[in-house]
């Protein structure tokens, strides 16, 4: 079951078209990057998600129900980080909490039992200083507790991480991780390291329009080339190796660095058939054989081209 | 309802923190208090500053009134709109909303729970203001005599009212404290020019600030003040409601 669906969601300012027909299913117990470039429209989507920003066209649905402009009833199955949580500075993590649970309609004791756990579970547990001298990794992590106290289908995070230091990140990815289990999670992020730490699913949106989604290892396969890397204990090896004569269609994509030689193909498996047979012909022994992944960021640049 | 409570817990709590209970409270003690004393010892400051200045008369318990009702319609409500015209502003420039009703605040709450707290403070402030004028002038005046005293103080709060919905209006319209505030003084001001067209100036809500004095003299008659009074209450739940009309619409 998807718990998200956006069906033909457009959205401008002015006129500029920020969001062009996007269509996009999330679904459950999946964790979803978001993925696209600064000003690509993914913090407008997630608003419209959201309720906070009208739709020029286009339909949302959360849990099968449709999302209304400023009308709160789908919120109640989402969760919301922004990018920027901002408090009332006044209070302690205790305190805004204990807001947010009345807000929600929560009973006294669920209250103070939910906040326990998920003040534990984001480590501000022992802090009892005021929000206004909070580090913005604090803010961010009490930003999770508070979308995760209505115990949400879906939580959605406008990049949690973009502003943090590297501890900071570790911590909210390792939070995120750690709650995926239970809750669906929507994260936007350009940082794709991120992505490919925590997420199973992915989409990449791109001049208003979604460019490519899937599981991670889908839009792995889907696009990028693959490449192999091979590297030789002495240069007379690569050399010897390269005057093999079934060889020389593959060095026509190929990069060589020192003793390292990447041959690049969409089909490797024949490429390899073909690597190991020389390999065995001619006797050499590379210190090295890898078969390269392609990453995100290759795939990324070449979306956004 | 729920979300209402506990934003108008959260109204109070912040109306405390940030001192603006707190300075809306000294206003209107030190005009109560200083209405009287102003009326008692201004004609003796200014002889004892100009000698040979004659005052021509004793200074009564009616301009202990005059100097009260100067001073709050004019320097405590002028406080009261600075003070929270900042009270949606702040909110939509930090973004600490956008959490309240994406966790399914209703926007309706919002508004009515800052209107209410608003409302509340400004009550306890204006009677307590009231209070304090009102002892110091029996005390300093032993003859007494003044009719419709509680009754003028009434419609003067009344109108409390009135200013608070329009500048939750501003405040819903506009997105700066500046313009909010503009944006009331201006209305204000209309309504204030308004009255003074004859043949519905005795309609208009303006005259609950301006005709306290003729009320407490006697030369004017409570009846005068009953439709403009029932106008005034009319006008703020109206506005009340406009702004959460247009707060429902507004994108945070």
């Amino acid at each position: 079951m998807n718990v998200l669906t956006i069906q033909n969601l457009s959205k401008s300012f002015g006129k500029q078209t920020i969001i062009d027909n996007l269509n996009l299913s999330v679904p459950e117990r999946s964790v979803f990057g978001f993925i696209g470039k600064n000003g690509a429209g993914k913090t407008t989507t997630m608003k419209m998600v959201l309720g906070l920003l009208q739709p020029d066209k286009g339909e949302i649905h959360v849990c099968n129900e449709p999302v209304c402009f400023g009308q709160t009833r789908t919120n109640q199955y989402i969760g919301y980080l922004p990018d920027v949580p901002e408090f009332y500075n006044y209070m302690t993590p205790i305190q805004y909490l204990k807001l947010c649970g009345e807000v929600i309609g929560l009973s006294k004791t669920e209250i103070s039992k939910r906040s326990d756990e998920l003040l534990s579970l984001v480590g501000l547990n022992d802090v009892t200083k005021q929000i206004g001298g909070f580090s913005r990794g604090m803010k961010q992590r009490l930003g999770i507790a508070q979308a995760l106290l209505t115990q949400p289908k879906l939580l959605i995070c406008d990049e949690p991480t973009s502003a943090l230091d590297p501890v900071g990140r570790k911590e909210i990815l390792d939070i995120l991780y750690k709650i995926s289990g239970t809750t669906t999670v929507l994260f936007s992020t350009h940082i794709l390291s991120d992505v490919e730490r925590i997420c199973d699913h992915a989409a990449f949106l791109n001049e208003g329009k979604i460019a490519v989604t899937g599981t991670l290892a889908e839009i792995k396969a889907l696009h990028g080339h693959d490449s192999l890397l091979l590297e030789f204990s002495a240069d007379q090896d690569l050399q010897l190796f390269k005057k093999q004569k079934s060889i020389e269609p593959l060095l026509l994509h190929s990069e060589e660095n020192n003793r390292e030689l990447i041959l690049h193909s969409r089909d490797m498996v024949s490429v390899q058939k073909l690597l190991f047979r020389v390999l065995a012909e001619t006797g050499i022994c590379p210190v090295k054989i890898e078969l390269m992944e392609p990453s995100l960021e290759s795939l990324f640049l070449e979306v956004v081209k | 309802m729920s979300g209402y409570i506990a934003f108008i817990k959260k109204e109070f709590t912040e109306n405390m923190k940030n001192y603006r209970f707190l300075i809306l409270f000294a206003v209107f003690l030190i005009f109560g208090i200083m209405s009287a004393f102003l009326a008692k010892f201004t004609p003796e400051i200014l002889s004892a500053l100009a000698a040979d200045m004659e005052m021509t008369s004793e200074p009564v318990a009616l301009d202990a009134w005059k100097q009260f009702y100067k001073n709050i319609s004019g320097v405590g409500f002028s406080a009261f709109i600075i003070l929270f015209g900042s009270c949606l502003s702040n909110e939509y420039s930090k973004g600490t909303l956008v959490l309240m009703v994406t966790k399914g605040l209703s926007r309706k709450a919002v508004i009515l729970a800052k209107y209410t707290v608003a409302a509340a403070l400004m009550t306890i402030s204006y009677w307590i203001g009231y209070a304090s004028t009102y002892g110091y002038t029996a005390l300093l005046w032993n003859d007494n005599h003044l009719s419709n005293v509680a009754f003028a103080a009434v419609s003067l709060w009344i109108v409390g009212f009135l200013y608070l919905s329009i500048l939750m209006i501003g405040c819903v319209i506009f997105k700066q404290t500046f313009t909010s505030i503009l944006f009331t003084g201006g209305i204000v001001a209309i309504i204030s020019l308004l009255g003074m067209i004859e043949p519905i100036a005795k309609f208009n809500p303006f005259i609950l600030t301006s005709k306290n004095i003729d009320l407490i003299s006697g030369e004017a008659v409570p009846a005068e003040f009953m439709i403009p009074a029932v106008i005034s209450i009319s006008l703020s739940i109206l506005g009340v409601l406009i702004a959460i009309r247009l707060f429902n619409k507004k994108q945070l």
